[in-house]
């Protein structure tokens, strides 16, 4: 994953001189990543050539971050109004 | 009694988990929960609620509406309900009340629950397992 972020589009040869790995398991590796949606793939003549899509790993933080926000802020809120109560606002 | 039980959902299905603890009794604590009025001072400025299982909630804040279904009530416990706004994944959001001394604990969970939730989940576990079995770092 860390290859594919750092460098554009690669392909699984050049991958596999990057990594200590086999061409076989390369290829392997980037059929999972490309089920799971997380790269895009296109054919440039002989070779195929993949790019990270960074996008859905972001939508779940921002799902978390939001809506963790939210409830934090409503918790607050629910804390103020029942330990504040009793006093003139009442 | 309850409807059903906090749903499973895949390994990696995101979900948030939150909690306070507040100086007032679990008692004290339902009625902010389940009371329609009591819901507007901390939830949001228009809410309806028939706080027994199978009743409607209806959530709206400006232009900002949602609307579900009670789940579970189980009195000074365990408060449920789905909720989702229109055309939206619905989510599962479960109020648990625990006693403390001179207080209460409260936890909220939200999980999503609707098609959206099982792609989210599918991706992610999928990914988790390749990151294990190649052991590379996850650039977040």
């Amino acid at each position: 994953m860390e290859t594919l972020a750092r460098g554009g589009t690669v392909t699984a040869s050049g991958l596999a001189e990057q990594l200590p790995m086999t061409r076989q398991a390369v290829s392997k590796h980037l059929l999972a990543l490309q089920g799971a949606e997380l790269l895009s793939v296109s054919r440039i003549g002989r070779e195929t050539h993949y790019e990270l899509r960074p996008q859905p790993l972001d939508e779940a933080a921002r799902w978390i971050q939001m809506v963790g926000a939210e409830w934090d802020e409503r918790l607050d809120a629910l804390r103020g109004s029942l330990e504040n109560r009793g006093s003139a606002s009442q | 009694m309850k409807l059903r039980d906090r749903p499973e959902v895949d390994e990696g299905t995101p979900w948030v988990e939150r909690e306070t603890t507040i100086e007032a009794s679990p008692e004290e604590v339902w009625e902010a929960l389940t009371d329609e009025d009591r819901l507007e001072e901390w939830m949001a400025p228009e809410v309806e609620l028939d706080p027994t299982e199978g009743g409607e909630i209806s959530v709206r804040d400006g232009d900002d509406h949602r609307t579900g279904t009670v789940e579970t009530v189980e009195e000074a416990e365990r408060f449920a309900f789905t909720w989702s706004r229109p055309g939206e994944g619905e989510s599962f959001v479960e109020f648990t009340i625990e006693a403390l001394p001179g207080g209460s604990r409260v936890t909220v969970v939200e999980t999503p629950i609707g098609p959206s939730a099982a792609a989210a989940g599918a991706w992610e576990s999928r990914l988790a397992r390749l990151a294990r079995a190649t052991r590379f770092a996850l650039v977040a």
